[in-house]
């Protein structure tokens, strides 16, 4: 019954059509909540005594940091769906995911460098967070360039699904590092079970910064699967009247 | 919780802090780095897609 039901919601056709409506909502609703933040925290909200104006890069580090790992997680329970119930949506979003997984954690890695100046005194260190963030980042570089690789697009599909699924070890690693070791990386300010380390006129700035930052790279998935399903359908009747 | 930080534009853009270091270059640069990639990227997937669709065509 499950099977029937995934099936039945997740061809590529009903997703097209059903993304293509919602898209300008939560494009336009995403835009207005990150230039909203962003403007909230860089300017109005006060300097941080320990770590001066450095610290208003939180509003486009954490944002990054925070949706490079959940879209690898993204990615590894679309993977999961594909191998167990052979939903070929979910084999073209894993493909999708991937560029999009690269550039945020690129963003993440190239604004915590730039962040590591005056906070750190030096733009790189080999600790841990930054390591398993870069594995990271070479992980998406790789799976895009394995899934390239193939002429066989089943094959490819598969091999990429089963490799996500084992890398996304790497993902508890990159939130437990700073716990586990003792690295430059500060501990999370923002955990499910404790009071947040930050004053609230600097947090809700933050949380509105990572909702519309989410929502700007769904709107990224988005095309990206929209490329992809054009792609790998281009025979299907369908999208020749769709296009 | 509303106040400008800032007395002026020249002040946002220099972003001193209480330490006498200026912020501004670090937090401006990551700032453009982050909208241009993101710019970069939509424009990318929309032209890769108006282009699949014209050979769809």
């Amino acid at each position: 019954m499950i099977k029937k039901f995934i099936h039945q919601f997740a061809s590529p056709k009903t997703y097209l059509f059903q993304v293509d409506r919602a898209y300008p909502y939560i494009f336009y609703a995403s835009l207005f909540v990150y230039i909203g933040s962003l403007f909230w925290g860089l300017f109005l909200t006060s300097e941080d005594f320990v770590q001066g104006n450095s610290y208003r890069i939180i509003y486009l580090h954490v944002p990054a940091s925070f949706i490079s790992q959940s879209l690898y997680l993204a990615m590894a329970f679309a993977s999961a769906i594909f191998l167990i119930w052979k939903v070929k949506l979910s084999a073209y979003l894993v493909k999708s995911i991937a560029p999009i997984g690269a550039v945020t954690t690129f963003i993440a890695l190239v604004s915590g460098s730039i962040w590591g100046i005056p906070t750190w005194g030096t733009w790189w260190a080999w600790d841990a967070r930054i390591i398993s963030t870069l594995i990271l980042f070479i992980m998406y570089l790789g799976l895009i360039s394995l899934h390239d690789s193939f002429t066989d697009y089943e094959k490819a599909d598969k091999f990429l699904a089963i490799l996500v699924i084992v890398g996304s070890v790497n993902i508890p690693i990159i939130k437990m590092s700073v716990e586990w070791w003792s690295t430059l990386h500060q501990t999370a300010s923002i955990t499910v079970t404790e009071k947040p380390a930050i004053d609230a006129s600097m947090l809700y700035p933050l949380f509105g910064s990572i909702i519309g930052f989410s929502g700007i790279v769904f709107c990224l998935v988005i095309l990206s699967s929209k490329l992809q399903i054009l792609l790998r359908e281009k025979n299907k009747s369908w999208v020749k009247d769709y296009v | 919780m509303f106040n400008f930080a800032f007395d002026s534009i020249g002040e946002a853009f220099m972003m001193q802090s209480a330490n006498g270091q200026y912020h501004g270059i670090y937090v401006w640069s990551v700032v453009f780095i982050v909208l241009t990639s993101l710019l970069v990227t939509f424009f990318i997937y929309k032209r890769k897609i108006r282009n699949i669709g014209k050979k769809i065509k």
